[in-house]
């Protein structure tokens, strides 16, 4: 999984290398966004032709993976810390949210947010909207769960020393019990992102146009379901490669005992 | 706080710490009973008795690590009880030293000293570091202020957990069995440490079995049994001339 931290110069220290990954990572999917109509237009018939639109339908995917992934993280956060709070209600609240959104199917809750919400509150979502709330808040109840273990696997004498010190209850868990448990939670956490970039592509039943709307509509126009399913899966291989490997280096760097190597 | 007309002059120290009938229970059991006492600016309490007494209980009330059932707790004059504001202000002034050490393992040396500072007394980050460092030299360690945790030995750490909490000038510190999870050839340098401290004046109460540590620094030792303070006495009495027979018993027992 961390095959680009190999790469670095031997001498480097494992901060250096992390960060080195993290960056070239990063920059590797900037490129993607941007060039990869390049070399889809040398692919023969039937990728050739349509590389415009897969290079546009990848970009879609990954805009809502970004948007779905990061407001995911903080309703994860937020869920998480409301499900460990000494306040009753506050508990039920994140305990009904996370029963309702795992015990459902993420389909229906993409149909629900579209077709649904707008009937109940007077505010209407643009398509690519309405997957990505749809998408964050589903991925926010699996992330609650994973932040949640990794806050009780920090040991309690960590908030104890904390709290002696004088520290509040919210610079304790901004300062010391987040930064641990965040570490604890970090592969879970990724493998909750990596299912939200393919899960992504059930935005395509509410018409936003991401990469398996393309390949759909490709293969429906060239009658060539092969190449077509094969180059769109490629795409989704190329981009959950390079957030495994972000996410790896990022493990890397909070890995301060360097028990993973 | 308590100021009944009739009461004596004050003492030549006035008590820091003022416990009061304090009882404490975990479900059924009663793990402290009813133990009234005091401790004094500038006094090395050393606190001893048998595992499963009720001492580490006694001393995590202190700053309220657990809660006290019945009695009162008064430190530094300020009553310990549900009121957070007076609970952050006795936290401020009230160290502690833990078995277990809890350093921050994903913070240097030099950061965990100086984290409290930054955060509670609003020290600017340089002035906190620097600070952080002079108190790592105290205790031995300036050359291994940028190492994390896991980096050093156990008598390392609880050196730079002692660091930690001195970090937040505290007026009194409580220390948790301190050396009670170290080999035994790293005991001696984290005593050395705490006989620095209490030769410097730190009013200090420390939970131990380290009876040579009691009986050379300790100003008065208070012994615990079954939940309840059965003696107090200075180490002299307490040691040499021994008259209770439960005690009697117990420091024939470690004495081997």
């Amino acid at each position: 999984m961390s095959a680009v931290l190999a790469l670095w110069p031997s001498g480097w220290t494992r901060q250096q290398k992390s960060t080195a990954t993290i960056v070239a990572a990063s920059v590797a999917l900037v490129l993607v966004m941007w060039l990869i109509a390049w070399p889809l237009a040398l692919l023969p018939d039937p990728i050739g032709p349509a590389a415009r639109e897969f290079a546009g339908g990848t970009r879609v995917t990954v805009w809502l993976t970004l948007v779905s992934g990061v407001s995911g993280l903080v309703i994860g956060v937020l869920a998480a810390v409301a499900k460990l709070a000494p306040f009753a209600p506050l508990r039920w609240a994140a305990g009904l949210y996370i029963w309702a959104i795992r015990g459902t199917p993420l389909l229906v809750q993409v149909l629900f947010v579209f077709l649904a919400l707008p009937l109940m509150v007077p505010v209407q979502l643009t398509d690519f909207s309405s997957a990505a709330l749809a998408l964050g808040v589903n991925v926010g109840a699996y992330n609650a769960e994973a932040i949640r273990a990794g806050i009780l696997a920090v040991p309690t004498g960590q908030a104890e020393a904390a709290r002696s010190l004088g520290l509040s209850p919210r610079r304790t868990f901004v300062d010391v019990v987040f930064p641990q448990a965040f570490k604890i939670a970090l592969p879970p956490l990724v493998n909750n992102v990596v299912a939200l970039l393919k899960d992504s592509s059930l935005a395509y039943v509410i018409g936003v146009v991401e990469l398996s709307n393309i390949g759909n509509r490709v293969q429906a126009a060239t009658f060539q379901p092969v190449p077509v399913f094969f180059a769109t899966a490629s795409i989704y291989l190329v981009l959950t490669t390079v957030l495994t490997q972000i996410s790896g280096a990022i493990e890397s760097r909070l890995d301060i005992e360097q028990r993973g190597h | 706080m308590t100021s009944v007309p009739a009461s004596p002059p004050p003492a030549p120290s006035a008590p820091l710490i003022e416990v009061e009938g304090v009882s404490k229970r975990f479900g059924a059991v009663t793990v402290v009973r009813e133990v009234t006492t005091r401790f004094f600016e500038r006094e090395v309490a050393v606190i001893v008795g048998a595992s499963g007494s009720g001492k580490s209980t006694f001393l995590r009330m202190l700053n309220r690590l657990e809660k006290h059932d019945a009695g009162r707790i008064v430190v530094d004059g300020i009553l310990l009880d549900d009121n957070t504001k007076h609970l952050d202000a006795i936290r401020r002034e009230v160290g502690m030293v833990f078995q277990q050490f809890n350093l921050f393992p994903h913070l240097t040396a030099l950061e965990n000293v100086a984290l409290a500072p930054r955060r509670v007394r609003r020290t600017p980050r340089a002035e906190a570091r620097r600070a952080a460092l002079e108190i790592l030299t105290r205790v031995g360690l300036a050359d291994h202020a940028h190492k994390h945790p896991f980096q050093l030995s156990g008598g390392q750490q609880q050196r730079v957990a002692i660091a930690r909490s001195l970090a937040m000038n505290p007026k009194v510190m409580l220390f948790d069995e301190p050396t009670s999870a170290l080999d035994p050839e790293m005991i001696n340098e984290v005593l050395d440490v705490m006989k620095d401290l209490a030769r410097s004046g730190m009013t200090m109460v420390v939970v131990t079995h380290e009876m040579r540590f009691a009986r050379e620094v300790g100003d008065r030792i208070l012994f615990f049994d079954h939940g309840q303070l059965l003696q107090e006495a200075p180490p002299a009495d307490f040691f040499d001339n021994q008259r209770n027979d439960r005690i009697r018993q117990f420091l024939g027992q470690i004495s081997h």
